[in-house]
C-alpha cells in the first residue's frame, strides 16, 4: 500500500473509530437496561467483552501475518504481526483492567487466581515477551524470521490454555457459546448474566461495542503500521545522508 | 552391498546418531546433568527452608514444586545442550551436513527429553522421600513423561532463538515459562490429583488429554519452523 492511500485510510478510519466510540458509550449509558443483579456495575460488561474480542482478533491477525511471513519473507507482514501485537496487548490490558473493576463488586475482590484469569496473565506475559524478543535481535530478517515463529508458537499455546480453561470449573462465566458454565456461574450466585444477555436490547448493546472496538483496533493498527513505514523510510533516508557524507 | 536406504530411514538415522553424538558428550563431561541435578536439589532446598515453618503446607505444594523445579531445571539443560553446539561451531557442521533440518530439532527434542527424564528419575526419588507422598505412582510418571516432552519441544524451538539474540541465556526463561504454562498447569493439576488420598480419575484424564494435545501441537509447530531458526 502507498503512503498517501494509507494516509487517507488512516484519516477515514480515525474520524469512524470517533464515531463509533461515541455511539458505543451512548448505546452503553443510555440505551442499555440496568441489569438486574448487579446494577449499573454490569455496564463495564460491555467494554469488557468488546475489547476481550479485539484482543484475540489482533493476535489471530499477527498469528496469520507471522505465517505469511515464513512463507513469503516480505517486510510488511512483519510489520502487520508487529503493529497487531502491540495492538492487541493493548486491547488485553484494558479487557484486565475493566474486569478487575468490574470483579471488586461482583466477586468482591480485585483479583482471583481462577483458570481464566490465570490464563489471561499468561497471554499477557507472552505477548510481552514477544517485545523483549524483537528487542534482543538486530539483524532486521532474523529478527522478523524468529518474531513470526514466535507469534505462530505462541498462539498455540494460548488457544490450548483456552480449551482447557473450558473443562475446569472456573468463577468467570462463558458468553460465547458456553451454556454449561455459565449456568453453574448463575447457579453458585456469582454472576447473573445468561438470563440478562437474553434480553435484546443487551444483546444489541454488546453487538454494537463489538463492532466499533473493532473499527478501533483497525484504526490503531493502521496507525501504528502507518508509524512503522515511516519510521523504516526515515532509517532508509537517514543511512543515505551517512552514504553522502562519506561518499563527499 | 549396501541397500540404497529410503528417505524415511535416513531421516531416523540422522536423528538417532544426533541423539546418541548428544549422548556420548554427556557421558564424557556430565555437564548437563550435574548441573540439573544441583541446581533441583538447590531448589527444593531453598523451597523447604522458606516453607520449614509449615510442614504440612510444603507437602501440599510439593507437587507444584516438583513441575516448578523441572521446568527451572530444564532451562539450564536447554541452554546447556543447545549453546554447546554454539560454542564449538558444531552447529554449522550440523547444518551442512546432508541432513533435514527438522531432524536436528527432533534429535535435540530426544536428547534434552532424556536428560530431564533422568533428573525426574531422581526427582521423583527425592520427592517421595522428603514429602512423602506416591510420586512413583505409573499415572504420575505418565504426567511426568508426557509433561516432560510437550515442555522440551518447546524448549528447543525457543532456546533454539534465545541462545542466537544479544541477551541469550537471560531471555529464555521470559519467552518459555509463559509459554510452557499453558501445559504445566495441568500437568501440575493432574500429578496433585494423583498423589492425593483419593484421586479425581475425571481431573487427571482430562488433564492428561490436554497435556497430550499440547506434546503434540507444540512438536508439529516445532517440527515445521525450526528450519527457519537456523538459516544462516
Amino acid at each position: 500500500m502507498n503512503m498517501t492511500r494509507l494516509n487517507r485510510t488512516v484519516t477515514i478510519l480515525n474520524v469512524l473509530a470517533f464515531l463509533s466510540l461515541l455511539v458505543s458509550i451512548g448505546f452503553i449509558f443510555l440505551y442499555a437496561p440496568i441489569e438486574r443483579s448487579m446494577g449499573n456495575v454490569q455496564r463495564i460488561f460491555y467494554f469488557h467483552v468488546g475489547t476481550a474480542w479485539v484482543g484475540s482478533i489482533a493476535f489471530f491477525v499477527a498469528l496469520v501475518a507471522g505465517a505469511l511471513y515464513l512463507w513469503r519473507p516480505q517486510r510488511r507482514w512483519d510489520t502487520i504481526a508487529l503493529s497487531s501485537v502491540e495492538v492487541g496487548l493493548v486491547f488485553l490490558t484494558v479487557t484486565t483492567a475493566a474486569g478487575s473493576v468490574w470483579g471488586k463488586p461482583a466477586w468482591n475482590t480485585w483479583w482471583e487466581w481462577s483458570p481464566r484469569l490465570t490464563l489471561i496473565t499468561i497471554a499477557w506475559l507472552v505477548y510481552a515477551a514477544y517485545f523483549m524478543l524483537r528487542g534482543a535481535i538486530e539483524d532486521e530478517e532474523k529478527r522478523g524470521r524468529f518474531a513470526a515463529v514466535y507469534v505462530i508458537v505462541s498462539f498455540v499455546s494460548i488457544i490450548l490454555a483456552y480449551v482447557s480453561i473450558r473443562i475446569w470449573r472456573d468463577i468467570h462465566p462463558v458468553v460465547f457459546g458456553g451454556t454449561l458454565e455459565s449456568a453453574q456461574g448463575a447457579e453458585q450466585g456469582l454472576q447473573d448474566i445468561a438470563p440478562g444477555l437474553a434480553s435484546m436490547r443487551m444483546g444489541i448493546t454488546l453487538t454494537v461495542n463489538v463492532v466499533s472496538f473493532s473499527l478501533i483496533y483497525l484504526a490503531w493498527l493502521m496507525n501504528r503500521i502507518r508509524l512503522q513505514m515511516l519510521k523504516d523510510e526515515v532509517t532508509t533516508l537517514k543511512m543515505r545522508v551517512a552514504a553522502r557524507l562519506q561518499g563527499g | 552391498m549396501a541397500r540404497p536406504k529410503s528417505a524415511t530411514s535416513s531421516f531416523w538415522t540422522a536423528v538417532w546418531s544426533i541423539v546418541w553424538k548428544d549422548l556420548r558428550i554427556e557421558q564424557h563431561t556430565r555437564q548437563t546433568m550435574s548441573v540439573m541435578l544441583m541446581f533441583s536439589l538447590v531448589v527444593v532446598v531453598m523451597f523447604n527452608f522458606a516453607l520449614s515453618t509449615d510442614l504440612d503446607a510444603a507437602r501440599q505444594v510439593s507437587t507444584g514444586l516438583l513441575w516448578a523445579t523441572i521446568i527451572l531445571a530444564g532451562t539450564l539443560g536447554l541452554n546447556r545442550s543447545l549453546s554447546i553446539e554454539r560454542e564449538n561451531q558444531t552447529i554449522d557442521a550440523l547444518l551442512i551436513a546432508p541432513v533435514d533440518r527438522r531432524g536436528i530439532y527432533l534429535a535435540k527434542v530426544i536428547s534434552v527429553t532424556i536428560f530431564t527424564l533422568l533428573l525426574e528419575v531422581a526427582l521423583v526419588f527425592i520427592f517421595t522421600i522428603f514429602f512423602n507422598k506416591p510420586f512413583w505412582q505409573p499415572a504420575a510418571l505418565l504426567v511426568l513423561f508426557l509433561g516432560t516432552i510437550g515442555y522440551v519441544a518447546a524448549g528447543v524451538l525457543i532456546t533454539s532463538m534465545t541462545i542466537q539474540t544479544r541477551s541469550r541465556e537471560v531471555l529464555l526463561p521470559i519467552l518459555l515459562l509463559p509459554i510452557v504454562l499453558p501445559l504445566i498447569l495441568p500437568a501440575a493439576i493432574a500429578t496433585a490429583e494423583i498423589v492425593s488420598l483419593q484421586p479425581q480419575m475425571d481431573t487427571v484424564n482430562s488433564s492428561i488429554s490436554l497435556i497430550a494435545a499440547y506434546d503434540l501441537a507444540i512438536l508439529a509447530v516445532g517440527f515445521f519452523s525450526y528450519p527457519f531458526l537456523v538459516e544462516s
